[in-house]
């Protein structure tokens, strides 16, 4: 109780990653829930890698256009970081969504090749920069370390941005993904609602990635929303519990890294690991005590 | 005959301006009940996409005497089980045209929705989870759902498929009833011969490239199935 105390504390310098990481706990679900149901599971692999690609890009910029490091503040990189985030990812789903209604190809081959080349990249390219600070390679990994009021405001900014959009256009949005032939039929536009989708998606991956790397960003995205389907009867328990479940894990995550020393990144995600697994394993449980007995 | 609701014009259709049937020029009539035959592959269902404007024609155009709402009814297997739906909020989605993007269904569509589902006799289930209910009780729902657009078509591709015969009979039977009631325009595809005999009064039977049009009457006759499958028929 007294480490809780003292994380949450107005002086402790993890305040901002804590609430940081619940934001993103919270709102990354909301969006892989369509990742999920779109059958996009490996797009939620890839997604955040390509996002800090986009990172390591946009920090490179400076450098290759023989920018000091001072030239810009630190505020400034970070607003860059997520331009080159948001710019990545709303361009590779874009992409990888046109090639996927083509129909041509293999889509795991492509993702798979997507994921492996932008983790490549980032890495070389971040390790290339010789201002590029160790904390960002450190986000890339998936440590979330220190988070100035700036980036904790930005980052509620963007995932309140997508909240609201997403609560507003909820049934358009679910209507393309479920039905796109009768979406047609009733007039609506499949391809400007899915570019809606993507674009919620791509914001969200961005920020998540920018703040707290894509190891968490894929785990938040996906282990949620894919433990709350083993119990949701309808789109709102499904939402909800995915919701609900990112936050409180994160928090809880974050606490027991804390508590132990341990990275926060990989924590986060071996914990929602092991509720999925514990989830699924109890489900499984009560199905079999409920069969009917002959 | 009524007056003619939809007008294929010299139509060809296809994927990619590589037509897979051309030269189709024929009339569906208003309030008339329309079945489209044909086997596998000979071009039904890019027919019904066309129709919907799914995709465009490769040639020749669709008339339609006037703005039509379209009712489609998929078939059941077309809806992933994995969302999370209810039979009511699948039904729901029906009423979406009439309502802007961003706005709440209101009550009043929301009743409107759960008396189609009690004219489908689905107003029993429609609270279950639509990936659990049967394959008829589905089709009834997507039925429901067809009938909250309030249309002026009804487009069914394949409803009984992977139905059972007792609930087949008993959809075609819906299908006919509410067809007579509210004066709706039906297009079916099936492969369901002694239903459509009993149901239809237009049949578009599309048989290796070529468009066969006219009644029943005429065109289930023993002689003429003969012909088309160039076989004797029992």
């Amino acid at each position: 109780m007294e480490s809780l105390k003292a994380l949450l504390s107005p002086d402790s310098l993890f305040r901002n990653s804590v609430y940081t990481s619940v934001l993103i706990g919270f709102a990354c679900p909301l969006v892989g829930v369509f990742l999920v149901l779109r059958r996009l599971v490996f797009m939620g692999v890839a997604l955040p890698q390509i996002s800090s690609t986009g990172v390591a890009v946009a920090l490179s910029l400076p450098l290759w256009l023989g920018l000091k490091p001072d030239a810009t503040s630190a505020h400034g990189m970070h607003v860059l970081a997520f331009a080159g985030a948001l710019t990545f990812s709303v361009a590779a789903i874009l992409l990888l969504a046109f090639m996927e209604r083509r129909g041509r190809g293999l889509p795991e081959g492509r993702l798979g090749t997507a994921y492996v080349v932008a983790t490549a990249l980032s890495i070389l390219l971040l390790s290339k920069n010789r201002y590029a600070e160790a904390g960002w390679l450190d986000m890339l990994k998936g440590e979330v370390i220190t988070i100035s009021n700036f980036d904790l405001t930005l980052t509620a900014a963007a995932l309140a941005i997508v909240l609201v959009v997403l609560g507003l256009f909820l049934k358009e949005i679910l209507l393309v993904s479920f039905d796109r032939v009768m979406a047609v039929t009733l007039g609506r536009s499949v391809v400007f609602w899915d570019v809606v989708l993507y674009l919620l998606i791509g914001m969200t991956v961005s920020m998540a990635v920018l703040s707290v790397g894509p190891l968490i960003a894929f785990g938040f995205l996906l282990i949620p929303p894919l433990t709350a389907h083993l119990f949701a009867r309808t789109m709102r328990q499904f939402m909800i519990g995915s919701a609900l479940l990112g936050g409180v894990m994160s928090f809880v995550g974050f606490w027991l890294a804390y508590q132990l020393d341990w990275p926060v990144g990989p924590t986060d995600v071996v914990l929602l690991g092991l509720v999925y697994a514990l989830a699924a394993a109890g489900r499984s449980l009560w199905i079999w005590f409920r069969r009917p007995v002959r | 005959m009524n007056e003619p609701l939809i007008t294929f014009d010299n139509l060809a259709i296809g994927y990619n301006n590589s037509p897979v049937l051309s030269g189709i020029s024929l009339a569906i009539a208003r309030a008339s009940f329309t079945a489209i035959l044909g086997a596998n592959g000979s071009g039904k269902s890019t027919l019904l996409k066309t129709l919907l404007g799914l995709q465009p024609p490769v040639a020749g155009a669709i008339r339609v005497a006037a703005p039509v709402v379209f009712g489609y009814v998929p078939q059941f297997t077309q809806c992933d089980p994995l969302y999370p739906l209810t039979g009511f909020d699948v039904a729901l989605m029906g009423v979406h045209r009439r309502i802007g993007p961003g706005r709440r269904v209101p009550a009043a569509e929301r009743d409107f929705t759960r008396e189609c589902l009690r004219a489908t006799a689905a107003e029993n289930f429609a609270g279950q989870k639509f990936a659990e209910l049967s394959g008829g009780q589905k089709q009834r729902v997507l039925m429901a759902r067809a009938l909250a657009t309030r249309p002026e078509v009804l487009v069914l591709d394949e409803p009984t498929a992977g139905v059972d015969a007792a609930a087949t009979a008993a959809l075609l039977e819906f299908i006919s009833q509410i067809h007579q009631e509210r004066q709706l325009t039906v297009l079916l595809v099936t492969h369901d011969l002694p239903l459509v005999r009993q149901h239809a009064q237009q049949v578009i039977w599309l048989h290796q490239g070529r468009v066969l049009h006219g009644t029943a009457a005429e065109l289930l006759t023993r002689e003429r199935l003969a012909e088309i499958f160039e076989m004797e028929v029992s």
